[in-house]
């Protein structure tokens, strides 16, 4: 029974090996490769895909708009998707939030069985395929499509309206697969609400607007603000719905992603781009955890 | 008041109004692809001629008695086969192996005090929250990087890789509500780790566990952005399958291909629901 | 040959904000063969990470803990010849009854025909034979304690360790545990090694006490030394109510001492371990103090004090006399019936008389 390992060594054996699968395919499949990409964002591209060891700022130079030599005019034409992108993913953000605050109280109000088919029926859609979703609005939107042949048969117009190719079709594509996400933390909140405070608030005189937005608001803004940040995301980084829902007239930083790496096999711009977004994705990730870790060291759950 | 006034008949009205519009936003566009996979009009789905089955029964090799089918616009019934097999096969995998990966994970975090938890918390769920592009675009840079030639098998990497986190979230959720007692009693009546594990543990967490391999499983087969960067030529998927043909056009086959896509979903779905309430 | 003893264990844990806090300071124990041992002490004061250590669920910073000599160093918990009943009973939920118990025997891989024969006779032990087929959610509180009882002694530990076991338990069911706890152990013949912080049920049960607080053993003894005795301030604060003095040993005739106190008082006290000069604390519990003098020989000493509160608590009224300098004595004085015209009400002058044997000297700390 001479075992010289303590109860301490032992567990940190265990921890190691438990530790060590996740950590290591991280590394090697997401880690490194996005280091990878940094150093290539500041590569030059070679002339049948590749890369040139060279240090080359122009990657980030063009999406800024710079030209590259004396033909090139001073062309932001890759910022102004990118903000494009911010916009759309904005307006993302916008309208799941008005679609799922008032669907949070709805649920918040149900009782028993109701409320959890009602949970199961609006979390469902999140399984169906992506491209599903996506699929049905293009079947409403088109010219051929559901909307326009009911418009059209009921005499309302006579040549089929353009609802598809705009940042609009993008935007409710986008709504459409992003709610499950807004719904949820709203909802958890929203769940957690103390009705004693709103209770507290009438009995100090406010009438129902005031405590709306006096007390019920500011309650649920730490649900709103997660649920904006995981649908934000997604939605800037995102290529498959104005792929097809935007076709070539509306193009976000996804879309230039993919023809970077795919297509004109220019990686180190497409790097760059990535890179970009990552940023903006740490930006708000280290804002919500501090935002998180504030809440917790004052007591509020 | 405010409660009163939520309580009233006038907010109850309006509320479960608003849930009826927005269950119908939901639910209705995915219920317009239901009815049209049933409408035989070949040329423009949105005018209803006559009810079929026939869009469903070229999936599986059936022939049609519709006069204005056109062959030449339908995928073979065994092409379909062979991308279903593949996604399948996919999942199956990267479900297995990312359930272990991700339960393993979850013991370590919820048993264990370590320097910089905090900082691996964040890590683990970094998959879940990074874009699907750029992962995608950093598993074709090592696969390409590494020499990898593009398959089912770099697929299935690339998938396990993001599910592990996905599998942690439940399982640690499960994990959080056992009683930590139960494993000093059974260290405490002779019980190495080991069988600690098989004989107390995981049966506490099995509901998580399956819940996380669901989970898992159907995220896998409806992966469309990360596999549509690190599939090869001759690995397809079927999500990527229904993407080359929307590309190519939209044809009333695909409705009846996204039925029975949507129907598998919300069925593996709802087997997770079952097993997550019954708690044991 | 001693038993189960430790010697001089320390055990600190780091808090968050990055301080240091000491769960065992230089404890040493040693633990009897066939004893019934108490650890008491209040919350947070270590009594339970001793547990935890000698079960091996933790290890200690430093120290030994050997059993029979042998040292227990490196033994992980599953390989020590201890088993532990926990304060939640911690029965495994998804098996039944007869699986919990036998689950160690299970692990160890005991033929069935065996197996099944011990978990019968450890059900038998506590009271609780045809039960094999329930399940732990379907037991009270009570039953349940009994299976994580006879789930540990069917494997016939060298010491059962339990911690806080009764405490989930309500008044009266706690009292009856008590008793059979105490005579299991008495008929089993297994150390036993007892935490709790309900110094009446430690009174009851133990053959030896060690009360415990702030990381140390204050002392280890039988209950009535610990009651009659008190090694220091916070036992004989802990253990029972005390009214403790401070003062200086100013005369001393034989094993009589005279004591002044802080308020001048001139009190008398027996004890042959201090001298003229000595400083030190008198402890009189409430019962020694009475209302009038006895009459046994020895003379009485006295204290007088003005009532300040009178308690009654069915059986004892108990009243706090204010004895000066802010100093208040607490005096049990026995109620029976037809008391009423003699009650004492909250302003009275009293003398209140004890003897002197009754009083217990500790050294006072600090000179």
């Amino acid at each position: 029974m001479a075992i010289s390992d303590t109860v301490l060594k032992r567990k940190r054996r265990t921890l190691i090996m438990l530790l060590a699968p996740f950590t290591i395919m991280l590394s090697v499949f997401f880690l490194i490769p996005l280091g990878i990409m940094m150093v290539y964002s500041f590569l030059e591209p070679g002339l049948y895909g590749g890369v040139e060891w060279n240090w080359y700022p122009y990657n980030y130079g063009r999406i800024i708009g710079w030209p590259l030599n004396d033909y090139e005019e001073f062309e932001p034409i890759y910022l102004k998707i990118f903000l494009n992108s911010v916009q759309i993913a904005l307006m993302t953000v916008i309208g799941t939030f008005l679609l799922c605050y008032p669907a949070a109280f709805w649920v918040s109000r149900m009782k028993g069985a109701k409320k959890n088919l009602a949970l199961f029926l609006i979390t469902l859609p999140f399984f169906a395929n992506l491209l599903v979703r996506i699929y049905a609005w293009l079947l409403l939107l088109r010219p051929t499509g559901f909307f326009n042949t009911v418009l059209q048969s009921a005499g309302l117009i006579i040549e089929p309206l353009d609802l598809l190719f705009t940042n609009f079709s993008v935007i409710i594509g986008m709504v459409y697969i992003l709610t499950p996400f807004m719904f949820l933390p709203i909802y958890a909140n929203v769940e957690k609400l103390d009705y004693s405070m709103v209770r507290a608030s009438q009995d100090l005189g406010a009438n129902p607007l005031q405590t709306f937005r006096r007390v019920i608001l500011p309650l649920t803004a730490p649900g709103i603000i997660g649920g904006s940040v995981i649908v934000f995301i997604p939605a800037l980084g995102n290529f498959i719905v104005p792929s097809f829902l935007g076709g070539s007239k509306v193009q976000m930083t996804g879309n230039l992603i993919e023809r970077s790496f795919l297509q004109s096999r220019d990686w180190p711009f497409g790097a760059a781009l990535a890179l970009l977004i990552m940023a903006s994705v740490v930006v708000l990730v280290v804002f919500q955890l501090s935002r998180q870790a504030k809440a917790e060291a004052r007591g509020v759950s | 008041m405010f409660d009163r006034i939520l309580n009233s008949k006038i907010w109850g009205f309006f509320f479960k109004g608003y849930g009826f519009l927005f269950l119908g936003f939901l639910y209705l566009p995915l219920g317009l692809i239901f009815v049209y996979s049933f409408n035989a009009n070949s040329i423009n789905m949105a005018v209803w001629t006559e009810f079929t089955f026939d869009w469903y029964l070229t999936i599986f090799g059936g022939a049609s008695s519709q006069s204005s089918f056109d062959a030449a616009f339908t995928e073979s019934p065994e092409r379909i086969f062979e991308v279903v097999k593949h996604s399948v096969i996919v999942a199956l995998s990267a479900s297995t192996v990312s359930t272990v990966i991700g339960t393993a994970t979850a013991l370590a975090l919820a048993r264990y005090k370590f320097v910089g938890k905090r900082f691996y918390q964040a890590l683990l769920v970094l998959p879940m929250i990074v874009p699907d592009i750029v992962l995608g675009i950093a598993l074709l840079i090592f696969f390409v990087g590494a020499g990898f030639k593009l398959s089912l098998l770099t697929i299935i990497i690339g998938h396990t890789t993001f599910l592990s986190s996905y599998v942690f979230v439940v399982v640690s959720a499960r994990l959080a509500g056992m009683d930590t007692s139960l494993e000093q009693a059974s260290a405490d009546l002779g019980a190495g780790p080991i069988t600690t594990f098989r004989r107390v543990t995981l049966p506490q967490i099995m509901p998580g566990v399956v819940g996380g391999f669901l989970l898992a499983f159907i995220i896998s087969l409806d992966d469309v952005v990360i596999t549509y960067f690190i599939a090869g030529v001759g690995a397809q998927t079927l999500p990527l399958f229904i993407l080359a043909m929307m590309r190519r056009g939209l044809r009333p086959q695909i409705n009846a291909l996204a039925v029975l896509l949507l129907l598998f979903s919300f069925a593996v779905a709802a087997i997770g629901l079952y097993l997550r309430s019954r708690k044991s | 040959m001693s038993f189960l003893k430790i010697t001089s264990a320390q055990k600190a844990y780091k808090t968050p904000e990055g301080g240091l806090i000491h769960a065992l300071d230089d404890v040493s124990l040693n633990v009897r063969n066939n004893e019934f041992l108490t650890l008491l002490g209040p919350s947070g004061c270590g009594k339970t990470t001793l547990l935890k250590c000698i079960a091996g669920f933790e290890d200690i910073d430093a120290g030994e803990i050997t059993l029979e000599e042998k040292s227990l160093k490196g033994v992980p918990a599953h390989r020590r010849p201890f088993n532990t009943v926990f304060q939640n009973y911690a029965l495994f939920p998804h098996l039944n009854i007869s699986d919990n118990v036998g689950y160690g025997l299970d692990v160890a891989r005991v033929s069935r025909k065996e197996r099944n024969h011990r978990v019968d006779e450890a059900l038998e032990l506590v009271g609780l034979t045809g039960f094999g087929s329930r399940e732990p959610s379907q037991l009270s509180g009570g039953q349940q304690q009994r299976v994580a009882l006879a789930r540990s002694l069917v494997l016939k530990p060298r010491v059962l360790l339990l911690d806080e076991p009764l405490s989930a338990l309500d008044r009266k069911m706690r009292e009856t545990m008590q008793i059979e706890l105490k005579n299991l152990q008495h008929s089993v013949g297994i150390t036993f090694v007892f935490v709790t912080h309900d110094q009446e049920e430690a009174l009851a049960m133990s053959d030896r006490i060690a009360v415990v607080a702030h990381g140390k053993v204050q002392q280890l003894a039988t209950p009535t030394e610990i009651y009659d005795e008190p090694a220091n301030e916070f036992v004989a604060n802990f253990v029972g109510t005390s009214n403790i003095f401070s003062g200086k040993v100013v005369a001393k005739e034989g094993q009589i001492l005279t004591i002044e106190t802080a308020n001048q008082r001139q009190v008398l006290a027996s004890s042959d371990r201090f001298d003229k000069g000595d400083h030190v604390e008198l402890v009189l519990r409430p019962e020694h103090l009475k209302m009038s003098p006895g009459g046994n020989g020895v003379p009485d000493s006295c204290i007088e004090g003005t009532v300040v509160a009178e308690i009654f608590v069915g059986s004892e009224m108990h009243l706090h006399v204010d004895v000066g300098r802010g100093r208040t004595a607490i005096v049990h004085h026995r109620h029976n019936r037809g008391d009423e015209g003699e009650r004492i009400e909250t302003g009275t002058d009293v003398k209140l008389y004890y003897s002197p044997n009754a009083a217990h000297l500790i050294k006072a700390v600090g000179g």
